[in-house]
């Protein structure tokens, strides 16, 4: 136990700790279970491998895929599952292998095959964490992967079609949605108070679909209208990844929060001053006359006012 | 609903099962369950909706673990593979068609198992994610007649359907059954399935 545990994944970004589904698994699951580790986040030097990410280095062990790794953690006594039923472990098993069936494809067809999203967002993104000729390579055959694992899994022998297809993994992965949606309810996580390997995994698959811009969104719209489901992953990042996000620390938050209500009381003041110069204005009884005159002005003369009136 | 039972039994072969009703053909098992459902037969309408959502994550745990270490025994394991499942694969075709037919079909699964991270898995590793599944499966079971109490679902259907087939198709080693017989609420299920919808074929293939 007393051993570091190294974590290799992909980084942030977004408000995300990664934007890297697997890899934010594996560290949603190591923060609610308490275990150490030392999340190496793979940049563009040559260090560390890029193939199975997420990988956890031990003295003696490496372990790569979020299931294995999890396992592995469990058995070094980091548990999140210790207070959940036999049938509750059941159910956690169930709900995986549905997250797996029918969302993870609409997820990689959103992050690695929709050309938009594709060529905009994600190549571009995992290209700068990449040195300089596998940024050519790398992200290429990770689009393919996931286009192949689509088209093996969905896709009808022996000439597999992406068209075909699109529509029914959205239309699973929507249902999917709903389906976590209903079975979450009203409740903080979806085992009890405390969040357990379902959360990890939901929160993984779920996190990125929700807090990455892309140009194509049809998804995440669905998403985000589940709003029991964008609390969850918003609870998850406010509570157990804020102080790691590098960005704003809980004091800059403050002082940021201070400024922006002395800016809202100026705004206000200013706002008030103006309604009530807007009153006296209605109640004087000059203005009627004061209209008067301006009827009076040339069309020229109205212009060259008017084009004062507007320049800065 | 014996419809729906029924159409199981071979369900691992690919397209089959399919129903014909009039000039319509339906395959395959949520097709089948939707068109039953759209003649006014559901199994799952009771359900509420919390209670729908843990059957439809069963069924895909069954798809998932249990399907694929079906496919995964009977066309990567060498030794099932040279010995029944190529032979019976194909037989229906004369040769060289049947050759042909049953590599392709090798390839393809292959090239599935590989896409979904089962390539470099072991026997012995599928066999330990049967056993996950089967526990999972009857801790969720308990001491219940059927998965949702005391009426058959869908559910029910799909998982008798590949643990029926699972243990009474003879294959090279019998491993795969070993590890479903280990649970005797699982195994009292499809007896009981078995004896209150089948009795009339007379079939008594689970001792």
């Amino acid at each position: 136990m007393a051993a570091p545990l190294e974590l290799s994944c992909w980084g942030g970004g977004w408000g995300l700790p990664s934007v890297h589904s697997e890899s934010l698994v594996v560290m949603a699951y190591a923060k609610f279970s308490g275990a150490p580790l030392k999340v190496n986040v793979i940049d563009n030097t040559w260090r560390g491998s890029r193939g199975d990410v997420p990988v956890l280095a031990t003295e003696d062990n490496i372990v790569s895929q979020p299931a294995k790794i999890l396992n592995f953690l469990r058995k070094q006594k980091y548990n999140a599952d210790y207070e959940l039923s036999a049938k509750q472990g059941a159910d956690t098993l169930a709900y995986i292998a549905l997250l797996e069936e029918k969302l993870l494809p609409a997820v990689l067809h959103t992050f690695w095959v929709e050309s938009d999203n594709y060529f905009t967002v994600t190549k571009p993104w995992f290209a700068s964490r990449m040195p300089f000729p596998l940024s050519l390579i790398l992200p290429g055959r990770m689009s393919k992967g996931a286009l192949n694992r689509i088209l093996l899994t969905r896709g009808e022998p022996p000439l597999y079609h992406l068209r075909e297809v699109e529509a029914q993994i959205y239309r699973d992965a929507k249902e999917c949605l709903n389906l976590l949606s209903n079975r979450l309810g009203t409740s903080q996580f979806f085992f009890g108070d405390t969040p357990c390997t379902l959360d990890a995994y939901v929160f993984g698959f779920l996190a990125p679909l929700y807090k990455v811009r892309f140009p194509k969104v049809q998804l995440q719209e669905h998403l985000k209208q589940l709003s029991n489901l964008c609390r969850f992953c918003d609870d998850i990042l406010n509570s157990y990844f804020r102080l790691s996000l590098g960005g704003i620390s809980p004091a800059g938050q403050e002082t940021i929060d201070a400024n922006l209500q002395k800016l809202t009381q100026l705004v206000n003041k200013e706002s008030n001053l103006i309604e009530k110069m807007d009153d006296n204005l209605r109640q004087s009884p000059q203005l009627p006359h004061r209209k008067l005159p301006t009827l009076k002005l040339t069309p020229a003369e109205e212009e060259s006012n008017s084009l004062q009136r507007l320049s800065p | 609903m014996s419809l729906v039972a029924e159409a199981f039994v071979s369900q691992i072969a690919g397209k089959v099962p399919f129903i014909h009703v009039g000039n319509q053909v339906v395959s395959e098992l949520g097709p089948i369950v939707q068109f039953v459902k759209a003649k006014g037969h559901s199994l799952s309408d009771r359900l509420d909706e919390v209670q729908k959502a843990e059957m439809k994550a069963y069924m895909e745990l069954v798809n998932n673990m249990l399907l694929t270490a079906e496919l995964y025994l009977q066309w990567c394991d060498e030794a099932t593979v040279g010995e029944i499942t190529h032979a019976r694969y194909g037989s229906p075709y004369p040769w060289p068609l049947n050759h042909i037919l049953a590599y392709q079909k090798q390839w393809e699964v292959k090239r599935k198992m590989k896409a979904i991270g089962w390539g470099k898995k072991t026997l012995d590793q599928v066999l330990e994610d049967v056993d996950q599944c089967c526990q999972a499966l009857s801790q969720r079971l308990g001491t219940q007649p059927y998965f949702f109490n005391k009426q058959p679902t869908e559910l029910d259907a799909l998982v008798f359907g590949h643990l029926y087939t699972i243990l009474t198709t003879q294959l090279t080693n019998d491993e795969l059954s070993e590890k479903v017989k280990n649970y005797s609420n699982l195994l009292a299920f499809c007896r009981r399935i078995e004896q209150h919808y089948f009795e009339d074929h007379g079939r008594g293939r689970l001792s």
